[in-house]
Formats: C-alpha cells, sequence, structure tokens
C-alpha cells in the first residue's frame, strides 16, 4: 500500500479519531491507526474496543491495500511537517511503514491490517436523522452529570431514551441529575422502538461525540442497534458499545410536588456563587441557601472558619427556607441554563431542587441538597 | 550562678517560647508505679502475654541493651532477668489523658504529639506565669502531682530545638536553650539527631558536604527545596535552630481511618483469616460510626512474606456499617488469596468523610441495619469495646488492643 497526500487533508480527520487511543495499551495494536486505500480515498479507523471512530481523506495518488501504524505519532509527525507539506507513506507489507517528505523520512513499526479489532455497524438497527447541533446541544447540557468510575457502572454514560417523538437525554452521578428533551422530525423511525427503550452510551464515547458534533444543522444519521449506537455525519463515523445495565428510575425522582418557586437573575446568582465557594470546604463545596422573601443568602465556611456571604435579590414570597448544597453542582446547572432568568423549584432542605430556565423546561436539573 | 537562676532573676521575654514535654519509659514507669515489686528492676512491656515484640522497656532493663522494637527472646539473651509485663493501654490513654489536661493550665497552646509527648507554646504566657524556665518548671511540677511519673523537658524557642533539648537528659532531664543560642549549640550536631530528619533526607544532605546542623545553614536553601519542597526550607531552619512549625493543637479531619492486626506467624485458615477481617471490619465501622463518618473507598489487606494482597475497593455507596466492608474482605479471600501464609491483615478506610452530607437521589436500603448498629453501639459504649458482636466474633484473637503512636485525647485518633 502506498498513498500520498498532502498535510492539510490528512491532519484533521487523523486528529479527530486519534483522540480515542488510550496512551497505555495492553493490546499493542490498540494504539495503531488502521489505514486503507481505496481508489483515491483514505480511510482511517481507531478504536478501544468500546468505541471505534473512523474518519477518511482524499488522497493525491496511491495504491489500494491496508496497515496499521501508532496513532500518536503518526500524527505526532504530521502535525510538525510544514503546512504545506506532502506526505508519502508506503507499506510493502512487511514490519515497516516508511513516511517522506521533503527531505525527512521516518520509519514506524507496523502491526498487520487483518488483526485490528474492528467492530461490525450494527444490521438490524433503527435509523433516524437529526441535525448535528441539535445532538451536540442535548449532550453538552447533559453530559456534565454523568458520573465518573462510580460503582453503579451504568451511571458512567449517557441514557437515550425514545419515547415517541421524543429523544430525551439523561445524566446522573446520583447527586444530581440533567435532563435534556429533544423533539425529532423523522417521528415514524422513532415509533419502531418499543415503548420508553433506553440505551446507555458510555461515559468516552459521550465525550468523544460532544467534541466532534459541529455547530451546524448538518444531519447525523443515529443507527441503534441490539448492543451498539451508530453516528454517521459526512466526515465521520462513530461506533459505541452499550452500558447492558439498567438505568435508576429517574423519572421517581424529578420532583412533582415542589410548593416554592423562585425566580431570579442567573447572572447575579452565578457570580455570588463563584465569590462565596472560594472559602467553601474545599474537598465537600457545601454552601448555605437561605431564601427568604424577595432576599437569598448564601453562605460559605472553610476548616479554618473563614467565612463568606453574599445577599442576592430574588423574586420569591414563601416562608423561610435553608438549604445546603454542593456549590458545583449548582454552578454546572445554572452554567446550562443559558437564560437570563432562571427558575428554582423546593420543597423542603431533606428534599431536591428542581432548576430550569424561566419558561422553559426542554432541559431540567436536579439537585440533592447536603446536611450543613 | 546556674542558668535557670540566671534566668529568673533577670527576665527576658523570649520571641517564641516551646517546651517540650518527654515522659520518660512512661509504659514501664506506669507498670513500676502501680507494681511497687517491680521497681529497680529489668522490664520489658509486650502486648499482652502472647506479644513477642518490646513496646518499650524500663531504664534498668535498658541499660542492659534492651531496645524498643527488639524480640522478647533477644531482650532475655541480653538480661536473663528481664520481667515481662502485659500493656495495659486503657490505663496508659487514661494517665495520658490527665496529663495532657493538666497542661493546658500552663498554657493553652498544646500539641499533643504522642500519648507520651507534648509540645506547649508558652510564647504568650510569659507575663501571666513568668519565664519560660519557670513554666517549665510548672510542667515537671504539673506532671508530678498528676501522675508521679518521671519527665524529661526541653525549653528553648523552636519545636525541633525543644525536643532536641528534651533528648539530651534522660531520666528527669531539664535542658534549656535559649532561642538566641539554639544555632550555636545545634553547630556541631549531626543532622539526623533532629526529629523528623532520618536516613533518607540524612544521606542527601550527606551527599552536600552537609553532616551537622552547621553545614545545614551554608547550603543555599534552594538545594533542599527543589529536592523536599516546603520541608526542604523548613529542615534548612530546623538546622539553624529556627523551626517555623506551629503548635498544632487542631485535630484535622481523618485522611484515613484504619484497624489492622499482627497474625500468630504463617496463618493460613481460610475462616480464620475471616474472622480477624470480621473483627477489623467492626472496628473500622463502629469508629466511623463514632465520629459520624462514611467512607466509600477501602483498602483490604492481607500481610503475606514481603507484600500485600489485596485491594483498594469501593462499596456500592458510602458506608460505615460493617457487613459491606466485610463483602469487600470476602471478595479479597476468594479471589485475590491464594492460601499465602499471612502474617498481618488490615482494612482502612481511605475517603472518610462526614456521614450522609450529600444526600443521594437513588439512596437505597441502608445495606447494613442502622437499628441494631445503633443499639450495638450504645451497648459496647457502656461494657467495653465488642460486648455485643456478630457470632462469627466469638472465635477470634484474644491478641489485645494496641495503642497507637498517634493517639490523641480527642477526636478520630482516640482509639485503641
Amino acid at each position: 500500500m502506498k498513498f500520498t497526500i498532502s498535510k492539510e487533508m490528512l491532519v484533521k480527520p487523523l486528529q479527530m479519531i486519534c483522540g480515542i487511543v488510550e496512551r497505555r495499551q495492553t493490546l499493542p495494536i490498540l494504539s495503531n491507526v488502521h489505514a486503507s486505500v481505496s481508489g483515491n480515498r483514505l480511510t482511517l479507523i481507531a478504536t478501544d474496543l468500546e468505541v471505534q471512530m473512523s474518519t477518511h481523506a482524499e488522497i493525491l495518488n496511491g495504491s489500494d491495500g491496508s496497515v496499521t501504524i501508532p496513532a500518536r505519532k503518526f500524527l505526532d509527525i504530521c502535525r510538525a511537517l510544514p503546512d504545506e507539506a506532502t506526505i508519502v507513506l508506503s507499506a510493502d507489507g512487511g514490519e515497516k511503514a516508511t513516511i517522506r517528505s521533503a527531505r525527512s523520512r521516518f520509519t514506524l513499526s507496523t502491526l498487520p491490517a487483518e488483526d485490528f479489532p474492528c467492530m461490525e455497524a450494527p444490521r438490524d438497527a433503527i435509523r433516524f436523522g437529526i441535525a448535528q447541533d441539535t445532538l451536540k446541544y442535548a449532550i453538552e447540557h447533559t453530559q456534565f452529570a454523568m458520573a465518573q468510575q462510580d460503582v453503579r457502572y451504568y451511571l458512567n454514560g449517557l441514557l437515550m431514551e425514545m419515547a415517541g417523538s421524543v429523544l430525551r437525554f439523561v445524566a446522573t452521578d446520583g447527586h444530581r441529575l440533567a435532563l435534556c428533551d429533544l423533539v425529532v422530525p423523522e417521528a415514524e423511525e422513532l415509533e419502531k422502538f418499543n415503548e420508553n427503550q433506553q440505551i446507555i452510551i458510555p461515559r468516552k464515547g459521550v465525550l468523544e461525540l460532544s467534541r466532534l458534533l459541529e455547530e451546524s444543522d448538518a444531519p447525523v444519521q443515529v443507527a441503534v442497534g441490539n448492543n451498539f449506537i451508530q453516528l454517521k455525519t459526512d466526515q465521520i463515523e462513530f461506533v459505541s458499545k452499550l452500558i447492558d445495565g439498567r438505568f435508576p428510575d429517574y423519572q421517581n425522582v424529578v420532583p412533582v410536588n415542589s410548593d416554592k418557586r423562585i425566580v431570579c437573575e442567573r447572572d447575579l446568582l452565578r457570580q455570588a456563587l463563584a465569590r462565596v465557594s472560594i472559602l467553601s470546604n474545599e474537598k465537600f463545596r457545601g454552601v448555605r441557601l437561605e431564601f427568604s422573601p424577595g432576599l437569598l443568602h448564601v453562605h460559605a465556611h472553610n476548616p479554618e472558619q473563614e467565612e463568606a456571604e453574599e445577599e442576592v435579590s430574588i423574586d420569591y414570597d414563601g416562608p423561610n427556607l435553608e438549604m445546603g448544597f454542593n456549590v458545583n453542582y449548582v454552578q454546572d446547572a445554572l452554567a446550562a441554563c443559558e437564560t437570563a432568568q432562571v427558575q428554582l423549584m423546593l420543597s423542603d432542605p431533606n428534599s431536591c431542587c428542581l432548576i430550569h430556565a424561566l419558561d422553559d423546561e426542554q432541559c431540567r436539573y436536579i439537585i440533592m441538597p447536603m446536611r450543613l | 550562678m546556674s542558668m535557670e537562676q540566671f534566668q529568673d532573676r533577670c527576665p527576658v521575654v523570649w520571641p517564641r517560647a516551646i517546651i517540650h514535654m518527654d515522659m520518660n519509659a512512661f509504659f514501664a514507669a506506669v507498670e513500676q508505679r502501680d507494681f511497687p515489686e517491680l521497681r529497680g528492676k529489668p522490664i520489658a512491656v509486650t502486648n499482652g502475654e502472647v506479644g513477642s515484640c518490646i513496646i518499650t522497656s524500663s531504664y534498668e532493663a535498658r541499660a542492659h541493651g534492651i531496645r524498643t522494637g527488639m524480640r522478647l527472646k533477644e531482650g532475655r539473651r541480653r538480661c536473663p532477668g528481664l520481667i515481662q509485663r502485659p500493656a495495659r493501654p486503657e490505663v496508659y490513654a487514661r494517665i495520658s489523658m490527665a496529663i495532657m489536661q493538666a497542661l493546658r493550665d500552663v498554657s493553652p497552646d498544646i500539641e499533643v504529639f504522642s500519648v507520651d509527648e507534648a509540645f506547649l507554646d508558652v510564647t504568650r504566657c510569659q507575663r501571666l506565669h513568668g519565664t519560660p524556665v519557670r513554666m517549665a518548671r510548672m510542667v515537671r511540677e504539673k506532671v508530678a502531682a498528676v501522675c508521679g511519673l518521671p519527665c524529661s523537658i526541653g525549653v528553648s524557642g523552636d519545636k525541633t530545638t525543644a525536643k532536641f533539648a528534651s533528648k539530651l537528659v534522660k531520666p528527669e532531664g531539664f535542658t534549656v536553650i535559649p532561642p538566641w543560642e539554639a544555632q550555636e549549640r545545634l553547630r556541631d550536631i549531626p543532622v539526623t539527631a533532629l526529629c523528623g530528619i532520618a536516613d533518607g533526607i540524612g544521606s542527601f544532605l550527606a551527599q552536600h558536604g552537609a553532616l551537622v546542623c552547621g553545614d545545614v545553614g551554608r547550603l543555599p536553601v534552594s538545594v533542599l527545596a527543589r529536592r523536599f519542597g516546603n520541608l526542604g526550607r523548613r529542615i534548612w531552619l530546623m538546622c539553624q535552630g529556627k523551626d517555623p512549625d506551629r503548635i498544632h493543637d487542631e485535630t484535622p479531619p481523618p485522611k484515613s481511618l484504619g484497624h489492622g492486626k499482627v497474625l500468630p506467624p504463617r496463618t493460613r485458615g481460610r475462616e480464620v483469616l475471616l474472622t480477624y477481617l470480621r473483627h477489623m471490619s467492626e472496628k473500622v465501622a463502629a469508629r466511623l460510626r463514632r465520629h459520624h463518618l462514611e467512607a466509600q473507598t477501602y483498602f483490604i489487606g492481607l500481610r503475606a512474606g514481603d507484600g500485600w494482597i489485596g485491594d483498594r475497593l469501593r462499596t456500592t455507596q458510602p458506608t460505615h456499617h460493617a457487613p459491606p466492608l466485610f463483602a469487600l474482605c470476602r471478595f479479597v479471600m476468594e479471589n485475590l488469596w491464594r492460601g499465602e501464609p499471612v502474617c498481618q491483615v488490615q482494612i482502612t478506610a481511605l475517603d472518610p468523610r462526614p456521614w450522609r452530607q450529600q444526600l443521594d437521589l437513588f439512596a437505597e436500603q441502608d445495606e447494613g441495619n442502622s437499628q441494631i448498629d445503633e443499639v450495638m453501639d450504645r451497648i459496647n459504649r457502656c461494657y467495653g469495646e465488642l460486648t455485643v458482636a456478630p457470632a462469627r466474633l466469638l472465635q477470634r484473637s484474644t491478641m489485645p488492643n494496641v495503642i497507637a503512636p498517634a493517639w490523641k485525647p480527642e477526636g478520630h485518633r482516640q482509639t485503641i
């Protein structure tokens, strides 16, 4: 196999997929990228056995064939070459591949392409299309609430639930929860799903997706199989295994009987929390919120007995209420709301708080309090 | 005119004044106090009748070359008349607590450094009580009044020099190094004689040509800072009699919390090991509960030969109940232990945090039964540890509890 390509055409697709190549591998071939040429098209594939990504690039000329080469070294070399460089890669089926460009020459070790563990795209899949920016929005407004290395492995991912024409995304780490609803135009396909069918996309795949999806209304084709999800855009094909587990019954924890409604300016509250949090306990991040008619009092102190206090005007006329929260959780939710005003729904100091943009419940955030 | 008399007649306010109080052969002295027949005899305190390691020994024994950490067998060889006494940790803890309480009358700024040692910062008491030397005498009198046991006292302007001074004369020493003389007095002292400088740092300093404290001050501070960070900067100052470390009178929240036990040599019975692990699970869980803590990550370890068999494991949810902890132990026994002979077990909670501070959205039913634990804790508080315990512990080892060197009169370290 041999191909000639401009640096400009190669680096971007290579960068897109190299993110999933783990730095330390038990299986050596997983540090490699699979490169194959067919006609004037170069296809690049990377995988970590959970997530697989492939991209393509147009080559100037070449001969068909395939090889695997160390992904990061290949990327680093290409990146370090001058911008206008033309790169020639040749692999004759031996143990080495050669990269040449002007007066530079590199020899990389290879592994046989047929040993590369490619994942099969799901066959009996349900397919639908959705705009990239819509999907990106849903992921970015929920993914921060996913758990990280939780023993409850099914929390280390993003739930996607299909119900009628609504596609719902839910992430939770057990302390807080983020939920986002999307309305999908091609609803006929969605109806093939079982009632409220749920899938859980693993954390790593979710993070890669939010990186890859673009702020454009170009479509992404989604295919959901038994234990795979595939997403396809013009540039990239993304396949991820799904987490085989039962997501907790999140609907049970969405509060419905909260009787205390608070409306406030989002930026004022965020800034006040940002200042107060400086003196909250560095490890547990607790802040005390005291709601009274018209006024929110925010208070924090640390083990050194240093204290911070802030007052924020709010729209509230209920009884006084005092609650503790992990300030990071509140800040994450407020950051995701993106409107000038936000609404908080509360009931008592031991029950969760529901936050969403004022008059817009597409995204909802639920936070369990702390006992301070 | 002695130093002491001079100090009393010409009171000079010290910019900083630290007293270090160190009980002499504490456990052995308590035994000799309570059992007159032991006075003047070489005795070795061990962990119970079965313990074979000498925890401490009387000065009569030390004269024969007996040292802490020595095996009893070796001790007997060096000193045929050596008398073994089982340790009574509860008694030592009680006396220590009384001593530390009495020292608070001298200065409230007190750091209980270990069960038999304390630092007092008396800088701010000089107008109230007089010179640091006078206060040091008060300390000696208080200790004598509370327990009638001997102690050594060191007085200086910083912690390291004060500790160095108390060590100079034992037993019943009383050494004063005024802060303005500290640097001169330490100049020719080997660096490793200072508390906190052991072989590692010592050999680093030796490589840079610094064998005695006076040499260290001549090194650029950056040499030590590059290698040891802030500790390096502190050592540089320590060697010049200017240890900046303040009195730590607070017990910081625990970074970890654990219990372990040394086993009879080459223990390999599965059920025996499980009983030990259950025992430690109960102890760790009860201690977490006593201090209103919970934890989710635990180290479960079996010491075999030179290494540990075991792992850091996580419970589904943060807990302070023994059963989920014991479940982790079973996991280690079934998956990591291959029948190797074990000499020690250890369970440590690695991320203790306030109990149920952050509420959970999907809190499951308590894995242990909270009510049972509560009743058990109340009974055991009245009648002693593990008076009520899981049936498996009926077969538990009779090895007595050991008082930890890091024991403190308050907080989570107040445990045996």
